[in-house]
């Protein structure tokens, strides 16, 4: 497991001067995504159909195991809590950003609380929420302090949204889908697929803002931004953030629970199909980075 | 240390929240202020979207005189650009409920605040813009004060600052008032877009002033003496230089000419039932909203004095 921990903070945040206060639409398809999640709203407590959910259904063991996964789960949605106002922070205090960012955010911070939610809820159903990963090793690499990045005045905000939200939030989305597709219990199927169709717009804000920003990079901020996502790849997601098998003994007990969850149909995927879905997600992301003229390594 | 010695190192920059490193773990996700979690889970079966919901065409063919339409256009912008400031701040706060560990209900409930405030900004801004467009900053360089931050974001990330006498102050106090002119708003305003824009917001504030009073509830009783003297000093700041300054009402500022400018526009925007009160109208309901907050905040310890100033006749 060779990732890293949390970088160093600049300790210098973005100095706002908020007038002219731009609040109209200036990226449509961004506004659009924004218009779509208020419509989109849903509610963890009445739209799941928690009374479906029998434990005695499933031998102790498989529960055990599914509430190792679902509280996994839940610490990597717990990210979102502190990440995303730092996020909209950043967005208010740099100069001319675009408002719709701003809303989009502030909508996407509520369906973090909803996922969260709904994963405690069902990592209680199995059994209990476990408050933390067993391998301290393990806990670092979830202690990434995203907030003091998005909010650091010496990090570029672009290189944020690219790392943080096109890699991270992408290789979250093929995940969810993946997993989605062998859930057969109908109230882990249903709180995947409510996180999946939420989680498809907050991919789609990332690769949206950067097709609509790239025309205004420099060479040295395509540079910056590839240094950036390139961190977030070798240093954070395939040292096993997401991908528990990457992590060594580290995540061992998460990699065996995540293969007795899945084989009961409860929501989680093995190694074996893991392993296709994140080799095709970073080469189609580098294709996409190709693109927009940012050269990224990003093989496994 | 010498003075070359001095000369030679960077002036000390105060330390923030932000210096610390993440510590997730253990991660409490429970339930531990019912109350809190259930301002959370009503504000998710309450939303509404500004874009849908509001009659629009309430606005539609208006018999207004160009200094009514500019004057309600202004009075939009400006609840626009006061709405944004939460967007902008409020966040900070979230990120402090993170950083210590504060109960996870705190943090369920900021995450739909944040997007309140945001909804409330896009509502005024459309109003701005169906009243013939939105302005996007102040005719006056003095008035930028008045709509500037009260501070919120750098205190939330200053850990010096008890996270309790902001909350007391900011939400126990500020939207406190805020709530209960917007109440009187709801009362007065006749246009019904305005008015349904208003009712809205003031549905949501009401969770945000819910959420401050349970808080303050669940953390008073483990407070010592001292720290609740520190909130004490926070609201009676509030409401003395800061409310009673014309954060709110313009016409509690002191007198200069972006007070007058932002008075004019709150007078004729009223006139046109489109959504500003009046100074003779609001002065009671500022009167009894500090009364209010004054009593609901003795039974916590926290004594809140009298208050002077040139547009009152007596004590308030």
């Amino acid at each position: 497991m060779p990732g890293v921990g949390a970088r160093d903070f600049s300790g210098e945040i973005p100095v706002e001067r908020r007038f002219p206060l731009h609040l109209e639409p200036a990226i449509g398809t961004i506004h659009d995504l924004y218009d779509q999640a208020k419509q989109s709203r849903w509610d963890p407590e009445r739209d799941i159909p928690w009374d479906q959910f029998v434990r005695a259904d499933y031998p102790p063991e498989t529960m055990a195991a599914a509430r190792l996964s679902w509280s996994r789960k839940a610490w990597l949605e717990y990210g979102g809590l502190p990440e995303t106002p730092a996020l909209i922070i950043r967005f208010c205090l740099e100069q001319q950003r675009e408002s719709d960012p701003k809303y989009f955010l502030a909508v996407r911070n509520t369906e973090e609380a909803w996922h969260l939610e709904c994963c405690h809820r069902f990592a209680e159903e199995c059994g209990g929420f476990i408050e933390q990963p067993a391998s301290p090793g393990y806990r670092a690499l979830f202690n990434q302090g995203l907030h003091r990045e998005a909010l650091d005045a010496s990090r570029s905000l672009d290189a944020y949204v690219a790392a943080h939200v096109a890699i991270q939030d992408g290789l979250d989305l093929e995940l969810c889908r993946l997993h989605c597709d062998s859930t057969r219990d109908p109230v882990a199927r249903e709180i995947l697929e409510r996180l999946y169709s939420d989680k498809l717009r907050h991919t789609a804000f990332g690769w949206l803002y950067l097709n609509a920003r790239a025309s205004g990079w420099g060479e040295a901020e395509r540079r910056e931004i590839a240094a950036e996502v390139e961190h977030v790849v070798h240093n954070v997601e395939l040292a096993g953030l997401r991908c528990a098998w990457l992590a060594g003994d580290a995540a061992a007990d998460i990699v065996r629970a995540d293969r007795i969850t899945r084989e009961a149909g409860l929501g989680a995927a093995t190694r074996d199909e893991e392993e296709p879905v994140l080799e095709r997600f970073l080469g189609a992301s580098a294709a996409q980075f190709g693109r927009m003229g940012v050269e990224v390594k990003l093989s496994p | 240390m010498s003075l070359a010695d001095t000369q030679l190192h960077e002036p000390t920059r105060k330390p923030t929240l932000l210096d610390a490193a993440e510590e997730r773990f253990p991660l409490r996700l429970g339930v531990e202020i019912q109350k809190v979690r259930d301002l959370f889970r009503t504000a998710t079966r309450n939303q509404w979207d500004p874009r849908t919901d509001i009659d629009w065409s309430a606005l539609d063919d208006l018999d207004l005189d160009d200094d009514h339409r500019t004057a309600a256009r202004m009075y939009w912008s400006r609840r626009a650009w006061s709405e944004y400031g939460a967007i902008s701040e409020s966040p900070a706060l979230l990120i402090r409920f993170c950083q210590e560990r504060r109960e996870p209900d705190l943090r369920y409930f900021f995450t739909i605040r944040t997007q309140e405030e945001a909804r409330h900004a896009e509502a005024c801004y459309r109003m701005a813009e169906k009243l013939g467009g939105y302005f996007e900053q102040p005719a006056l360089v003095d008035f930028q004060k008045s709509v500037a931050t009260h501070g919120v974001r750098k205190m939330a990330l200053d850990p010096e600052t008890p996270l309790e006498a902001i909350i007391a102050s900011l939400v126990c106090a500020a939207e406190e008032v805020a709530f209960d002119v917007f109440r009187h708003l709801v009362e007065i305003t006749p246009n019904k877009a305005a008015n349904q824009v208003l009712r809205s917001i003031m549905r949501d504030e009401v969770r945000h002033c819910g959420f401050g009073w349970a808080y303050l509830e669940h953390r008073i009783p483990q407070m010592t003496r001292g720290e609740i003297e520190v909130c004490e000093r926070a609201v009676i700041t509030m409401i003395r230089d800061v409310e009673m300054n014309g954060y709110h009402s313009a016409w509690l500022a002191p007198e200069s000419d972006a007070m007058r400018g932002e008075v004019e526009a709150d007078r004729l925007t009223w006139e046109a039932g489109l959504g500003a009160t009046v100074e003779e109208l609001e002065k009671p309901v500022f009167v009894a909203s500090v009364k209010s907050i004054r009593e609901r905040l003795a039974p916590l310890g926290i004594a809140i004095p009298t208050f002077t100033h040139p547009k009152f006749d007596g004590p308030v």
